[in-house]
């Protein structure tokens, strides 16, 4: 063998053989592309995946996704690159007792080359990058500001009365505007601007709608702020994605949306005087062991004690450590409880609420839970004793460390029958 | 350990004679120094470098297989809605052990593991400078991770996940004694690396062979190097932090308490000032040890092994200005983010500096897909999906939907399991002839390596579906009613990672049943240099002699051995590379020219004496005051001891006792 061939065999292998693996590399790339964009058309078809990260339904959030397309098609074409370089190589550079290769350190300007791209690709990257952080830190057009409070493990939402007398610029109908106070579902007008306004009493949170916006932990001790805005009618599930202890995956949120006119539907319905069962019926039994058994820690606006005739004003913080508890003066308008974690509905009836059109979504969701809708298997199970149903620290031999304080709610040692009467004063507070 | 290698004057003036060994008989009672060589008093009382890297190896492997057992009891859990497997409590307990475990017990000391045997080995050094410091590290890491295992059975372990945020991790929120164990475990894990790092970098500072420029230096060594400095520098920071939450919560400070006008956020950096330097601490030394397989195989030298060198270095210090893309959703304020995001996208570049790199040293190559081979493969493909991932959250905003989430998982561990644990296993079939003298089966590594490839993909790659598809993390059960339906839905793709992490598991014990059988009796011993290696600890008997090599080599190439093998007969630009000697006539070559005078420290009972009263002191933190008095003195005898106790023993502790003792340069 002459010097010359020699040469040849050890040098050419990058030379001649580009053209023909150039074209296979080619035919892999495209079809490796197309299998991407085929399972990105997927993952946007599938069905009822409420946390859907890729599914926006508010500005903030397709803002997020028409960044992050690009982001990960780009990616994904690197990746498919360097896997087919890594075929071709495997394919063509196999030991076949070729000699021995040239013992080269490198090629500077290979090199430069491949610092140079990336770098390019990366800043075209990071300049929307930061336009987009900006954009969606910024509170100055804020159309409504409604307070959220994270605690273990439900989520609390307190709506201010601004100094016009509006709630989210909504003035109610029949009476003077007052604060509302609610959990677990926070109701929110479509096409608004809604900054919540976050904090929390314990340990820290995080606020996560994804099809609305990314997520923004609620820091004890801290105010954190995070846009909020969509202009489809429907339910947004979340999930608190900080670890916050114990029932962390029972700590649960959903982000309602409301034409205007329904709305203010909700609003007034809020902002209603509180009525007492009538007398006699099962439900006014219920009220007075509401007031004796749960009414230390829940709050029922405009509750008045059925004997003394005194108002009855809930105090959490002597029982709970993080000193609050969830207002359940209109829970069955809500559909979910216990940190959002369980629901009012049947299934049946969750569906027809959850599944329906924009156009119908109000008038369903503001029918609230009926008798025939409530589901009654999980509400009872969660009355005869919370802490097996969702774990929390509510042991009361084991509440050392927080001077007899619980952690969410603990075994009250209902009866069956309380129960009965619970439920039934409870399906009226809507 | 033990051997002195002390030569009659006679022996040493025989030109080609290997030098003799003087063997200690018996030892002299618990006071006087040991000097066994054999038996488990040898290995319990050790300072050589390689004993104490197998030892790690040892320890490391039993808690990945322990880590291991606690992914898959969390893999069970999650397998299908509502699991009933583990309580919540005790769920959250094994996702924060699992990664304590295999972060702080498995990956760092298999990574140290290496470093210890290897880098002596690669850069012509009879040992590390420290030897009783090195003895004291290992032993330092071994009781820590027992310590912080036994929280398992004294009140459960901690629960407030790798991370321990504050206040989640103080006394009202995490009532057990969990995370005091893991505080006061890390703290004592942390020492030993602490330790480590400063034995590593002096032993490459001042121990390299001659001519071994710091640019002759094989890669390995260096990215070892770049992870001391990282080491280093970390380390001090969760040492503060751990000493602030221990001072939380057993001495009723103040540092994380929100009532008290502290503000969480502080552990948050400290956590991730460490906690992000961690990630390259552990992923470093795997691309070490690939970028050393890959030459091996391609028959070429490292593509761009400055650029190598510094893109490793160059992660090393930007690595430390991206801690806050752990906190995107924190709330750290707009410019932060914006700054961290950017600087997180230009770590990338290093980073695929060295894919670029290993690509290319194989392009052109005469590659040979042995087992280590297509371990050092399978991190390049595996490890670009983690980091391209990696690019996508880089991104913040698209970040704030994907932090906490399943997607992060996949990410992570395409990034741990694809980079570093790859690596590892590819160093385990490199590099087992070297350090045993038994060639691990190839058949069986096949086996180990495809199913290992197949259950990690299974595993993790389903993580990014449920992930993007809303599914956060450290959720001890997840509900149908979020898992919606179609091709992408959860409920499936947790069933499939579940799956894939049962097929991991087999991988792994292939591993296993590949090693035992492997060292069966009567199997053949590994030739010198099966790889036709290139770097410089194959110039010596496999497994090493004691004191490493009979004649410290002199370096005049950086792939020292390949040039002291192969020849070039071309020239000019023309280049022609011809065998004109095999692994085994060099190594003879450097029998026969034996160094008469060569001076191994002696072992001692200081370093694990000091070493064993850490976990004493942690558990009269935890239970009794008075035990960490009893610590305490433990400590300080043992400091004393080893302050008195010369490095090298003296001649009248040897049976029968030998000539006058022969000083030691550069131990210690």
């Amino acid at each position: 063998m002459s010097h010359s061939e020699d040469h040849d065999r050890t040098m050419s292998p990058l030379t001649t053989t580009t053209s023909r693996l150039g074209r296979m590399g080619r035919r892999t790339t495209l079809t490796a592309i197309a299998v991407t964009l085929g399972s990105a058309v997927l993952a946007g078809c599938a069905t009822n995946a409420p946390q859907d990260t890729w599914k926006p339904a508010g500005e903030n959030a397709q803002k997020i996704q028409n960044l992050q397309w690009p982001v990960f098609l780009t990616a994904g074409v690197v990746g498919v690159i360097v896997m087919a370089a890594i075929g071709i190589i495997v394919l063509r550079f196999r030991d076949k007792g070729q000699p021995i290769p040239e013992q080269t350190h490198g090629k500077a300007w290979l090199e430069y080359m491949f610092i140079a791209i990336p770098a390019v690709i990366l800043a075209a990257i990071a300049i929307p990058t930061v336009g987009l952080v900006m954009a969606l830190n910024s509170t100055d057009d804020t159309e409504c500001i409604i307070n959220v409070t994270g605690q273990q493990w439900w989520w609390e939402y307190d709506y201010e009365v601004s100094a016009d007398g509006t709630i989210c610029g909504f003035a109610p109908s029949a009476v003077e505007a007052s604060p509302i106070i609610t959990s677990g579902q926070v109701v929110i007008p479509a096409n608004t601007k809604v900054l919540l306004r976050g904090t929390s009493r314990d340990v820290i949170h995080s606020y996560w709608i994804p099809r609305l916006n990314g997520k923004r932990d609620m820091v004890p001790g801290r105010v954190h702020f995070l846009r909020l805005e969509s202009d489809t009618p429907g339910i947004y599930a979340g999930q608190c994605t900080e670890f916050c202890g114990l029932s962390h995956a029972n700590m649960r949120m959903e982000t309602v949306v409301l034409e205007s006119g329904d709305f203010q539907k909700w609003l007034d319905n809020e902002l209603e005087p509180y009525s007492a069962p009538a007398a006699g019926t099962l439900a006014a039994e219920g009220e007075a062991t509401f007031v004796a058994q749960c009414s230390r820690c829940h709050q029922v606006n405009g509750l008045l004690d059925p004997n003394k005739g005194t108002l009855v004003v809930s105090y959490p913080d002597q029982f709970v450590y993080s000193g609050a508890s969830p207002n359940l003066t209109n829970l069955m308008g809500r559909n979910t409880f216990a940190g959002a974690s369980w629901d009012l509905l049947t299934p049946e009836c969750r569906a027809d609420v959850w599944d329906a059109t924009p156009e119908e979504f109000g008038a369903k969701y503001l029918a609230g839970v009926t008798p025939e809708c409530l589901n009654e298997i999980d509400l009872r199970e969660w009355l005869r004793n919370a802490p097996a149903k969702k774990p929390m620290y509510a042991d009361p031999t084991m509440l050392d460390e927080t001077d007899g304080k619980t952690r969410g709610m603990p075994y009250l040692g209902l009866s069956e029958d309380q129960i009965d009467q619970l439920i039934a004063y409870l399906l009226e507070r809507k | 350990m033990a051997i002195i290698e002390r030569p009659s004057e006679e022996v040493a003036l025989a030109p080609s004679s290997v030098p003799e060994v003087a063997t200690p008989s018996t030892s002299y009672g618990i006071f006087r120094r040991p000097v066994e060589t054999t038996g488990w008093k040898s290995w319990l009382f050790t300072i050589d470098h390689k004993k104490l890297g197998i030892m790690y190896g040892v320890v490391a492997m039993f808690f990945f297989i322990v880590g291991g057992i606690e992914a898959l009891l969390i893999r069970l859990q999650l397998a299908g809605p509502n699991g009933t497997v583990l309580s919540a409590d005790k769920y959250n307990q094994m996702f924060t052990m699992h990664a304590t475990t295999m972060v702080f017990l498995f990956v760092m000391p298999m990574a140290a593991a290496f470093a210890n045997y290897f880098v002596p080995l690669q850069i012509g050094a009879r040992d590390v400078a420290f030897p009783r410091i090195n003895a004291f590290g290992f032993w330092a890491f071994c009781f820590g991770g027992i310590f912080l295992n036994t929280s398992w059975f004294l009140g459960g372990a901690a629960d407030g996940g790798w991370f321990m945020y504050a206040p989640n991790s103080s006394v009202a929120f995490s009532p057990s004694n969990g995370v005091d164990f893991w505080g006061l475990g890390l703290q004592i894990t942390g020492i030993a690396s602490l330790t480590g790092a400063i034995n590593l970098i002096v032993t490459v500072i001042n121990m390299r062979a001659p001519g071994m420029s710091l640019m002759k230096m094989p890669i390995f060594t260096w990215m070892v190097v770049v992870v001391q400095f990282l080491l280093l520098f970390a380390m001090p920071v969760i040492t503060v932090a751990l000493f602030m939450l221990m001072f939380q919560r057993s001495f009723d400070a103040t540092f994380f308490s929100v009532e008290a006008g502290a503000d969480p956020l502080l552990w948050q950096h400290l956590f991730w000032i460490f906690g992000h330097p961690e990630v390259y601490i552990i992923v470093l030394p795997s691309f070490g040890i690939v970028s050393e397989i890959l030459p091996v195989f391609s028959k070429k030298p490292l593509f761009g092994y400055p650029l190598v060198v510094f893109s490793g270095a160059a992660i090393g210090f930007v690595g430390w200005g991206v801690w806050a893309h752990h906190m995107f959703a924190s709330g750290l304020g707009p410019i932060s983010v914006a700054a961290f995001s950017v600087a997180t996208m230009a770590i990338a570049i290093p980073t695929g500096v060295k894919i670029v790199n290993w690509t290319m040293t194989m392009w052109g190559g005469k590659i040979k897909f042995t087992v280590p081979m297509l371990y050092a493969v399978g991190v390049i493909v595996q490890f670009t999906i983690g980091g391209l991932s990696g690019v996508t959250h880089s991104v913040a905003p698209s970040d704030t939907q994907q932090t906490d989430t399943y997607y992060i998982v996949a990410h992570f561990h395409y990034v741990i399991f694809g980079g570093a644990v790859l690596g590892l296993f590819a160093g385990f079939y490199y590099w087992w002839p070297k350090m045993f003298g038994k060639m691990l089966s190839e058949r069986l590594g096949r086996w180990n390596f495809w199913l290992t490839i197949i259950g990690m993909n299974l595993t993790f790659g389903p993580m990014h579906v449920v992930g993007l598809q809303g599914q956060p993390r450290r959720m001890y059960v997840w509900t149908e009613n979020r898992a919606g339906e179609g091709f992408f839905n959860i409920g499936f793709w947790n069933l499939v990672a579940s799956i894939g992490s049962f097929v991991l598991a087999l991988g792994v014990l292939t591993f296993l049943i590949n090693v035992v059988i492997s060292h069966r009796k009567g199997t053949a011993k590994a030739p010198l240099d099966p790889w036709d290696a290139r770097s410089l600890e194959w110039i010596t008997t496999s497994p090493p002699k004691e004191h490493n090599f009979d004649r410290i080599p002199t370096v005049g190439h950086l792939d020292e051995f390949f040039h002291r093998k192969y020849e070039d007969r071309g020239s000019g630009d023309h280049h022609e590379f011809h065998q004109v000697a095999t692994g085994e006539e060099v190594v003879a070559n450097e029998e026969a020219h034996a160094e008469s005078h060569i001076h191994l420290p002696s072992p001692s009972y200081w370093p694990i004496l000091l070493a064993l009263s850490l976990p004493i002191m942690g558990y009269g933190i935890i239970f009794n005051l008075f035990l960490l008095f009893g610590g305490a003195v433990l400590a300080l005898v043992s400091l004393y001891g080893w302050g008195l106790e010369p490095h090298t023993a003296g001649d009248d502790e040897f049976d029968p006792p030998t000539g006058a003792a022969l000083e030691v340069a550069a131990h210690g």
